[in-house]
């Protein structure tokens, strides 16, 4: 009888269902996600809710200009998502729940963001070693 | 990834992660006291207190770290969110540790370790 195949485990799932503009938990989570790769451990985000809105290609790469400080450079959340994939090198990954996705039309996400239904949840926390749900409804 | 660690035979090892404010409602202190309960049964327990949670580790009026502090239980607050609401190490209660998210990294890719996020 054939082997299975072996399934990947990432260190920590963050399940993101606060919105971003709800208090410093987008903030929380990006931070924890960083903490985790700079020891060399894997992170996936799977974004719920408003948390979909953060990865819109719409974006661009900065935030509107700081009238304070005109010379600073604020990345969009879309660009901070970008850079953490692409120097994560396989070790992040983003994903966007599709039905909140779609409810909210936000449906332009950046290339680099997968797409996952919530049906998939359950095997998305089954592939992590550990899970935090970060957030409400 | 550094060695994970498991906690003793018979015990588990939490990592509770408080981001609500003690003024939030009543959820809030119920979580820290389920670090209480889960403290006193002998299991190893960590808290730590990020975002607005970190308010409840300001002086020595938080009834729930005292009890955390008397069941055994490592209290840790998070650097940036203190720093963020203008709190250092000398308003904060004795009981507690200043800690940088690595810290909470650590201790979340330890083998075993039960993670919470409240």
């Amino acid at each position: 009888m054939a082997g299975g195949m072996e399934r990947r485990l990432w260190d920590l799932l963050l399940i993101l269902t606060a919105a971003p503009h709800s208090g410093d938990v987008v903030t929380s989570a990006l931070r924890l996600s960083q903490a985790v790769l700079d020891k060399g451990g894997s992170v996936r985000v799977w974004a719920c809710g408003y948390a979909t809105m953060m990865t819109q290609d719409t974006f661009g790469d900065t935030k509107l200009p700081n009238t304070r400080d005109p010379e600073g450079h604020y990345p969009s959340p879309s660009a901070i998502v970008r850079r953490m994939i692409a120097d994560g090198r396989g070790r992040f990954a983003w994903i966007a729940c599709t039905a909140c996705t779609e409810e909210r039309g936000a449906t332009h996400h950046i290339p680099q963001v997968r797409h996952r239904s919530p049906l998939r949840l359950a095997t998305t926390v089954v592939g992590a070693r550990q899970t935090l749900y970060l957030g409400g409804a | 990834m550094d060695a994970r660690t498991a906690p003793p035979e018979g015990t588990a090892s939490y990592f509770l992660i408080e981001s609500k404010g003690n003024w939030a409602g009543p959820d809030a202190g119920a979580f820290l006291l389920d670090g209480v309960a889960l403290a006193e049964a002998g299991h190893r327990v960590r808290v730590f207190l990020i975002e607005d949670g970190v308010f409840s580790a300001v002086g020595t009026g938080t009834p729930e770290v005292e009890r955390l502090a008397a069941a055994g239980a490592e209290i840790l607050v998070d650097d940036f969110s203190a720093a963020q609401r203008a709190l250092d190490g000398t308003t904060l209660s004795p009981h507690v540790r200043l800690v940088g998210m690595d810290a909470a990294a650590a201790a979340l890719t330890e083998e075993d370790c039960r993670g919470v996020w409240h």
